[in-house]
């Protein structure tokens, strides 16, 4: 049951993690694309929200391992 | 581009002076595998935290010059958490568990006030 709950926990918060990282980089490269000389800008933006999605999927990977692991 | 640039490197100095702040606590305190947990998470946020930076750039210059861009690195990232979690689990009497999570947390607390700080302090 331990290996389940880490499977779906690492599975629906990369889902997420997957969803909000292309919604932010299609952004981001559509930006560019329209105006390379605010590239410093866009990413940073997309460095602190790219920060910020993954934090979720990360702790996710922790909370599984340590189900596995006990 | 020199907004990106700064931004970069002021994190880059955050991290550094926590990484001191928690070398002398391992150093001159009696909370050692807290300290060294902290240390470990911290350094492996700190590599997260350089491969998204350095991910990033190499996005905006592939967008810019044309050339294309398999990965971002949300799979290395990830290895590295379960890298620090591993280690932290494996020698639990060195490293305090607690302690690595935070670490590996740090980045983003570092992002996040520093972000805050520059929107409301500094450009109002």
């Amino acid at each position: 049951m331990g290996a389940i709950a880490a499977a779906i926990a690492i599975g629906l918060a990369a889902l997420g993690a997957g969803l909000g990282n292309g919604m932010i980089v299609s952004k981001t490269v559509e930006g560019i694309a329209r105006q390379p000389e605010a590239r410093g800008m866009l990413q940073s933006t997309m460095f602190i929200g790219v920060a910020f999605v993954e934090a979720i999927p990360i702790m996710a990977v922790v909370i599984a391992f340590m189900v596995v692991g006990q | 581009m020199q907004e990106w640039q700064q931004m970069t490197i002021r994190y880059r100095k955050y991290m550094f002076y926590l990484l001191a702040l928690y070398v002398l606590g391992w150093g001159f305190t009696s909370y050692q595998s807290v300290f060294a947990g902290l240390i470990l998470g911290t350094s492996l946020g700190f590599f997260n935290m350089w491969l998204l930076a350095k991910k990033t750039d190499t996005l905006g210059k592939a967008v810019t010059t044309g050339t294309t861009v398999r990965t971002l690195g949300t799979l290395s990232r990830m290895a590295t958490a379960v890298l620090a979690v591993i280690v932290a689990l494996r020698y639990p009497d060195i490293f305090h568990f607690i302690s690595v999570i935070i670490g590996l947390m740090t980045y983003i607390f570092v992002i996040m006030i520093d972000y805050f700080l520059h929107s409301i302090l500094i450009r109002k």
